[in-house]
């Protein structure tokens, strides 16, 4: 919105502020649908439970410092490390990738003016919120779950674990799920509906073909997971028999739907993270990525494939041979769209002019540490050695590269890149090259003595070791890593608090980048754009004469919308403009229908299922009281 | 593009079928409505994925002291159920050209006969789970939990079909018939998943 404002264009963004307004306040944000103040609520949201996840980890890291220590008890050990697992990706990763960054960045890069279903997005949010305080409520009763994230049986059922532990894990995974559920929909409709007029499949940004494949995913891969924990509820609570086979039931039928969906879970995990990395590195290498539409399909395949290997999990349990080689050979498969990506990232870095801003830098952490994590993974996908380091901190090693050094790096350097389109400011540079190397060198220190401990026979999972193994040395160095981690990690939070409030303007566009959030003022305001953008590229913002011709909309009022809180809607594939659809605006539904599935949840937990009766009834009139609002009404 | 149809100023039944000619692609509630059908129907295919997994880790099943499942009257059943997706498509195609009182009756038709339908079914689940409780064997387990899995989600489309009644006994507007669209629709994979749920029950018999 270079071009001068004249009088007929200012009236008509005067009209859309009137009308997108939200009310001020506490009941504004319980009540908006918003989908950039929904993605900040679920920024503050997953960031506290990351602090939470990495106090965990700092406890464990302590009580693992040296041989036979005595920090944490065993049964408080085991609490911790299931928490922190089930912490990290269910109330971290995935809700900051999907719900933080997915809900701020993707109707601003198609040009839409808000999600799909703007108060499912809502709802999406505050089932989430109240999924994680749920879970949490375990801790603070000293019930938290205790069999690890993974959950397995015979370990979880009544027998062995007789306390609520497990199930707070079944009931609020369970409960975290419908809120995934709801967000993946969100997405999906969002990006097959309401791209902007132009944006056809093949112009669409890469980062939106990574959450669109998060969101198939996660479409297809947690039924089983809900469907496990069912299982796993009956079994516990009601006497129905799923996993012991004195009736008939067998325990890896726990593992195999598990698994099923934990391994999508793991490219759904890292799968946002391509999205960022996508975004960042043409930005600040100055040229469009190389080979657009393969990367937008390793995407794809990526998650396809990710259905496709989930015994790798299971390699040690006994399973037929002719079923280890398939899915072996399925596991390899996977390195074909995870090397056409890395190439193309570096490629385009190398084919470009970078300017290795901080952003960049955590992109290039990410690439080593990702091909390192990629490399000790193939290694799995080899069943001897699988065999011979399944259960020790080898795999412990592997997985950290890949969820916290590939997907977690992204992440953080996406906050470094965003941030200036969020607040309106620029962070400090060097503070953040600061924050990247101390960031870097933590998790080299604190993950990869991991591959040695697991070569000398480590074991997962133990909460003590004798001072004999000469395990010491390297334990007590990943502990000083986690530490230098955390420093890392505050000096970048530092970092953006101080630049919050101190830093310099950044103006609309900072970095000049292609896609359509750079089109809009910094922060957007609620319409997103004053006008909806016309795209003939997949890097729109480059394409100057197209934002001229915005402006020029604005003036003569095409394209404005402002008669009413709508946005347009176009066909699926050519983003051909189909018709103006009325957007609901803010509605205190949501979070009604959230507090009674809440409360539904609380009272399966304590197992009075009359009551439970009672609030599931009470949610279905809270969603039909929504559903009787229409959006032309409002 | 000015031109660009505003569905939401649709509130009348003939305003409403003018937005049915002229729009090119499916609404944004049937899509929505279509990738929940998918997730619901990854569920199933778990649960019936179960069944046959368990199935075959037992060498008697269903065990000796279960009796083998009835054929003729859930066979019967599914089949009438599987009819009412004839009135619900009825419904939509005459809400679409601006009919509503049609659209009304065929839907009051398919809501009572999936209501009928459902209280015997749960009639029959109570007098299952009497001869041989889910606590019994992992059959039993898994044979109550995809049947009553099945029986949530008739019970569900139930409640949709009366909300719709409700909704449109004050006319028509374009909210309402995406609802519609999507409500019918979940009720051709309700009743697809019926008959894969009765087969996969009845496979024993074969």
């Amino acid at each position: 919105m270079a071009t001068t404002v004249t009088e007929p264009g200012l009236k008509r963004v005067e009209r859309l502020e009137r009308i997108w307004v939200e009310p001020r306040g506490v009941l504004g944000w319980l009540t908006t649908t918003d989908h950039k103040r929904i993605g900040l609520l679920y920024f503050f949201t997953t960031l506290a439970f990351f602090g939470a996840g990495g106090i965990e980890a700092l406890l464990i890291r302590t009580q693992l410092a040296e041989p036979n220590a005595k920090v944490l008890s065993p049964e408080t050990y085991d609490q911790l490390m299931t928490m922190h697992g089930v912490t990290m990706i269910f109330l971290f990763v995935i809700p900051m990738s999907l719900g933080a960054f997915g809900n701020y960045l993707i109707p601003l890069m198609i040009g839409a003016r808000d999600m799909a279903f703007p108060r499912m997005n809502a709802l999406s949010y505050w089932l989430f919120l109240a999924s994680g305080l749920f879970m949490y409520a375990s801790v603070f009763l000293h019930a938290a779950p205790n069999a690890g994230w993974f959950d397995y049986v015979p370990l979880a059922l009544k027998q062995y674990d007789p306390g609520r532990n497990i199930d707070f894990y079944a009931l609020g995974l369970i409960f975290n799920g419908i809120s995934s559920t709801a967000a993946a929909i969100n997405f999906i409709v969002t990006i097959f509906k309401l791209r902007a007029p132009g944006m056809s499949m093949n112009r669409m940004p890469l980062f939106c073909f990574a959450m669109l494949a998060v969101s198939l995913s996660l479409i297809f891969a947690l039924p089983s997971l809900t469907i496990d924990l069912v299982y796993l509820e009956l079994q516990r609570n009601l006497g129905f028999h799923f996993f012991d086979v004195a009736h008939g039931g067998d325990p890896l039928l726990w593992q195999h739907l598990f698994w099923l969906f934990g391994h999508p879970e793991v490219y759904i995990i890292i799968l946002p993270a391509f999205g960022i990395a996508t975004s960042i590195i043409p930005t600040f290498s100055k040229r469009k990525m190389i080979a657009f539409p393969l990367v937008a399909l390793a995407e794809l395949l990526v998650a396809f494939i990710g259905f496709g290997v989930w015994a790798h999990h299971m390699f040690a349990t006994g399973l037929p041979t002719i079923t280890l080689v398939f899915f072996a050979a399925a596991s390899m498969m996977v390195v074909i769209p995870s090397a056409i990506q890395i190439f193309a990232w570096t490629v385009t870095v190398a084919l470009g002019r970078p300017e290795f801003r901080t952003p960049l830098l955590f992109i290039g952490g990410f690439i080593l540490l990702f091909v390192i994590g990629g490399l000790s993974g193939i290694m799995f996908a080899a069943i001897p050695f699988d065999q011979a380091t399944t259960d020790t901190y080898f795999v412990v090693a592997h997985f950290h590269f890949i969820i916290f050094g590939a997907a977690v790096f992204p992440i953080l350097g996406g906050f470094y890149y965003w941030f200036p389109k969020i607040t309106g400011r620029l962070y400090h540079e060097g503070l953040g090259k600061l924050s990247f190397w101390l960031t870097f060198l933590g998790t080299a220190l604190t993950f990869f003595p991991m591959h040695i401990l697991g070569l000398i026979g480590m074991p997962r999972r133990v909460y003590t070791y004798p001072s004999s193994l000469g395990w010491g040395p390297y334990n007590l160095s990943e502990t000083v890593g986690a530490f230098i981690l955390t420093a890392g990690l505050l000096v970048i939070f530092g970092n953006l608090v101080w630049s919050r409030f101190r830093g310099p303007p950044a103006g609309p566009d900072p970095w000049h980048g292609g896609t359509l959030e750079w089109a809009t003022t910094s922060p957007p305001p609620p319409y997103n754009f004053p006008v909806i953008p016309v795209v003939t590229s997949a890097y729109p913002n480059w394409d100057r004469d197209d934002r001229r011709a915005d402006a020029g909309r604005l003036e003569r009022g095409e394209l404005v919308l402002d008669e009413g809180h709508e946005t347009p809607a176009s066909t699926v594939v050519d983003a051909v403009p189909d018709e103006v659809v009325e957007m609901p605006g803010e509605s205190p539904w949501p979070l009604a229908v959230a507090l009674c599935t809440a409360l539904l949840f609380v009272m399966l937990l304590t197992r009075h299922y009359a009551v439970a009766g009672i609030f599931a009834a009470m949610t279905l009139l809270a969603v039909a009281a929504w559903h009787s609002q229409e959006p032309q009404e409002q | 593009m000015s031109a660009l149809p505003h569905s939401g100023d649709a509130t009348t039944p003939p305003a409403v079928t003018r937005i049915e000619h002229t729009r090119l692609a499916r609404p944004n509630g049937w899509w929505g409505m279509a990738i929940f059908v998918a997730t619901e129907a990854t569920l199933f295919g778990t649960l019936i994925g179960t069944y046959y997994y368990l199935r075959f880790n037992n060498a008697h099943w269903p065990p000796p002291d279960v009796p083998e499942p009835k054929l003729t009257l859930p066979l019967v059943l599914t089949g009438i159920l599987v009819a009412t997706s004839l009135p619900m498509q009825l419904a939509v195609s005459a809400a679409g050209r601006g009919r509503l009182v049609t659209a009304r009756v065929a839907l009051l038709v398919a809501v009572v006969v999936q209501a009928g339908y459902l209280g015997m079914q749960l009639h029959l689940f109570v007098h299952d789970v009497h001869e041989f409780p889910p606590s019994r064997s992992s059959y039993s387990s898994i044979y109550f939990t995809m049947l009553g899995g099945h029986h949530l989600h008739v019970g569900i489309g139930v409640l949709l079909n009366v909300w719709l009644l409700l909704r449109t006994a004050t006319g028509l507007t374009t909210y309402r018939m995406n609802a519609l669209r999507a409500t019918a629709f979940y009720w051709h994979f309700v009743n697809i998943l019926a008959l894969c749920v009765v087969g996969t029950q009845l496979s024993p018999r074969a």
